[in-house]
């Protein structure tokens, strides 16, 4: 048990160095435009640097918006669940093809806007995405493999969310009921 | 009614020093029968099981959110569960080389994985070689009644006397009136739930409460009806309004998620052995259970050539021990128990016990699936909730081909098996695209789907067997079982009419077809393994006799799905327990005669 303890911290411990450093990096690249980006997500994830995180917050929320019926990934924590997902993979390729996916997307970003994801305006992150989801039946181009991960992971986390099954799906079920079951008799 | 949620004691004193009247081997639905008939007929009963005696509530955690579990239900990184694709390319052993610390089957990848975890075994301690097979097994209290389907299905006479029906195989050597009275007691002791239909082929249960169709599902089954052929709510193992005799269990109440498989059914009004049976067998104070026995060998006596009890290894230290009995009772599964016999070798008895037949391991079948089709009912898009999930299942077609008719491509038939309206995660959510309209067709479409999928009766061949690997050896030295066994080109015809006939019941319900499986699921996926110690009139050809009796060892009996004769295409579980009772009730008259033909 000593030796899983042991491990587990100090594993823990590589992660938090990892993202700190990562952030401290990417700190100085950013303009001072980046105030006025919405919704930046400021903290560093278990994985993912605190630039990552918080394009893939806003991607997740482009994805899954709030509409009037219910709120959407962001309100859900979609972007931290993908994160503590990845933080404790055991498999670095898949860890590996996240990172250079939400590089792809900036990549994009700077090659039909001028410049990266977020400091785009809605219009232009709009369509970037659109770009990347143009070949989602048959994916070819990296923004184009990345995006039907994105999608297949931002689904998962919402809908599994409370947020997704209680407010937005409004699943009636895993409560005890009372009288009759719901239907038509069989006749 | 109070619902007991203390189970007896987990622990137990075993006694191995003493001759128990009866040795059970495995605590599923046969060996959980076995257990209840034997102990509340007075006779002093020890239970061998293989795995642990798991907290089953501790475990299934059924109402549990996703979003109250760290990863949403799934497993630890480090677990794997086996997708189509590898039980197709690769060969068996599937775990062999992997670079994950668990290997699981199928099943694992279910939603809510990380609650079978410790009920289904790993497949990097249990390995097999030889034909590919979708194997899945479940080592603890209970088997894979903890998270077993509960479609509860009786057989026919167009089961029982195929062979006078259509002239393939044979034909079991009971009738459906042998058996109907201990249908009826399965049905009144455990609790079943669905509609009478007074259909030949498809015998109705002493319901209870049915759980109702939805607007998708009574739609089909009045389309249906005008063309012969009939939709009923799920059969299902489910006590609906409550079994008085069990304090373990509660009725339904129909809350949902039973989607989830392996969340299981809390409240226990799903049938499990181990509250429908097992708990009740050890109030009698005649049961004793050791868990993390993991039997290898039948014991015989040298001079009576009769069985004396069974050898087991303690799962944990790796001990052997042996437990002393009047009769052994093997209900371990169809091929575990086959296992077990061709491990039971001896000078006597040289091709393995009770195999002067040669037919032990072999003349295995079971139901081909994979075939099916999802439907839109339009009429439900954009409608409000209902609860559609709280059910135990949503409906069945029984079996329409082959009864009046005669297939040109292929004997037998086929039932379908489906569900409709809402769960708990939308079904909708690979439509392409995103932002509000995404969303927002994902939400007007969550209830408005509807969908099933075919089981077939796969024929028994000789030539589909199992027999014991020369040299590959599981993690606690025991040889391994090799398949040989393979879909026929009836199989495959029936699948393809499946594809057809789904397809066409749909469209003529003015249900658009949005979605078709067509492959054929890899062979064993059902979970419905039967045959390989089948039973028979003629002790040349047969294993056991009409009371699942071993022909040549008149004290050892079978009574798990190895004993049956065809696989039928109706769901097994009901039938094991059903001849299961039939068998320990006749072993129970036979012990307090004296045991002469024990």
């Amino acid at each position: 048990m000593t030796d899983t303890t042991g491990h587990e911290e100090q594993s823990l411990s590589r992660r938090e160095m990892i993202a700190a450093t990562a952030a401290a990096l990417a700190a100085p690249l950013l303009p001072a435009t980046t105030a006025t980006a919405p919704s930046p997500v400021a903290l560093s994830g278990k994985f993912l640097t605190a630039p990552e995180l918080a394009l893939l917050d806003e991607l997740t929320e482009l994805i899954i918006p709030t509409d009037d019926h219910s709120p959407g990934a962001r309100a859900a924590g979609v972007a931290a669940y993908i994160d503590g997902r990845l933080a404790e993979s055991l498999e670095p390729e898949w860890q590996a093809a996240w990172r250079s996916g939400l590089q792809a997307v900036d990549g994009l970003s700077r090659e039909l806007n001028g410049q990266p994801f977020l400091l785009a305006t809605p219009d232009q992150r709009l369509a970037v995405l659109t770009r990347m989801a143009a070949g989602e039946r048959a994916p070819n181009t990296p923004p184009e493999h990345f995006f039907t991960e994105l999608k297949r992971w931002t689904v998962q986390g919402y809908y599994t969310s409370k947020i997704g099954i209680r407010l937005d799906q409004e699943y009636k079920g895993n409560v005890y009921q009372q009288g009759e079951y719901a239907g038509y008799d069989a006749k | 009614m109070t619902l007991v949620r203390v189970p007896p004691p987990l622990q137990q004193d075993v006694d191995l020093s003493q001759t128990y009247d009866a040795v059970i081997v495995g605590s599923g639905a046969a060996g959980g029968m076995a257990a209840h008939v034997l102990t509340s007929r007075g006779l002093r009963v020890l239970m061998l099981e293989a795995g642990k005696k798991l907290d089953i509530n501790q475990e299934l955690r059924s109402m549990q959110w996703p979003y109250d579990h760290p990863r949403r239900g799934d497993a630890p990184p480090g677990s794997h569960a086996l997708s189509f694709n590898e039980y197709t390319i690769r060969q068996p052993p599937y775990a062999k080389g992997s670079a994950f610390k668990h290997v699981y089957s199928y099943v694992g990848g279910w939603g809510g994985s990380d609650y079978v975890k410790n009920i289904l075994v790993d497949e990097k301690d249990h390995p097999y070689t030889g034909s590919n097979y979708a194997w899945v097994r479940a080592r603890c209290l209970g088997g894979k009644t903890n998270i077993w389907g509960r479609l509860a299905l009786r057989l026919s006479d167009y089961d029982y006397k195929a062979k006078s029906h259509d002239g393939y195989g044979e034909d079991w050597p009971i009738s459906y009136a042998d058996i109907a009275p201990y249908y009826d007691k399965v049905d009144l002791y455990l609790g079943i739930s669905g509609v009478k239909e007074n259909l030949p082929h498809l015998p109705d249960s002493q319901f209870q409460r049915p759980t109702k169709l939805n607007f998708g599902e009574v739609k089909l089954r009045h389309s249906l009806a005008e063309m012969g052929r009939v939709l009923t709510p799920y059969r299902a193992g489910v006590t609906t309004d409550g079994v008085k005799h069990n304090k373990y269990r509660s009725k339904c109440y129909g809350r949902g998620a039973c989607d989830r498989r392996p969340g299981g059914c809390d409240i226990h009004a799903a049938f499990d052995s181990p509250t429908g049976l097992i708990y009740p067998a050890m109030d009698t104070g005649h049961l004793t259970i050791r868990p993390n026995s993991i039997a290898y060998e039948v014991l015989i006596d040298r001079n009576t050539g009769r069985a004396r009890g069974v050898a087991f290894l303690d799962n944990l230290t790796r001990t052997p021990y042996e437990a002393k009995a009047r009769v052994v009772i093997l209900a371990a599964s169809t091929l575990e128990s086959a296992r077990l016999l061709l491990l039971s070798r001896s000078p006597q008895h040289p091709n393995g016990l009770g195999n002067t037949s040669g037919h032990v391991g072999h003349n295995f079948c079971e139901h081909v699936m994979g075939p099916g089709v999802t439907g839109l009912v339009k009429e439900m898009v954009g409608k409000p909730r209902t609860l559609d999930d709280g059910r135990p299942g949503g409906f069945y077609v029984p079996r329409f081909r082959n009864l009046t008719d005669r297939q040109p491509g292929f004997i037998r038939g086929y039932g379908f098996e489906g569900n409709s309206g809402h769960s708990m995660f939308p079904a909708h959510t690979n439509t392409p695209g995103f932002g509000a309209e995404f969303k927002k067709t994902v939400r007007d479409h969550a209830s408005a789907f509807i969908s099933m999928g075919g089981f077939g009766e796969v024929l028994p061949r000789y030539e589909s067997f199992v027999d014991l690997d020369p040299e590959v050896k599981d993690s606690w030295g025991i040889p391994v079982l090799r398949f040989h066994y393979q879909f026929s080109d009836n199989e495959r015809k029936m699948a393809e009419d499946m594809n057809t006939t789904a397809r066409e019941m749909f469209e003529a319900a003015g249900i658009e077809v949005v979605g078709a499986d067509r492959k054929t699921l890899t062979e064993g996926w059902s979970i419905h393994e039967l045959g390989t110690a089948r039973m028979g009139s003629d002790p040349k050809t047969s294993v056991l006799n009409q009371f699942q009796q071993s022909h040549d060892v008149r004290n050892l009996f079978v009574v798990d799905g190895s004993s049956h004769v065809s696989a039928s295409c109706q769901n097994p579980t009901w039938t094991i327990m059903a001849l299961a009772w039939r068998s320990c009730e006749y072993l129970a008259d036979e012990f307090r005669k004296g045991g002469g033909n024990l």
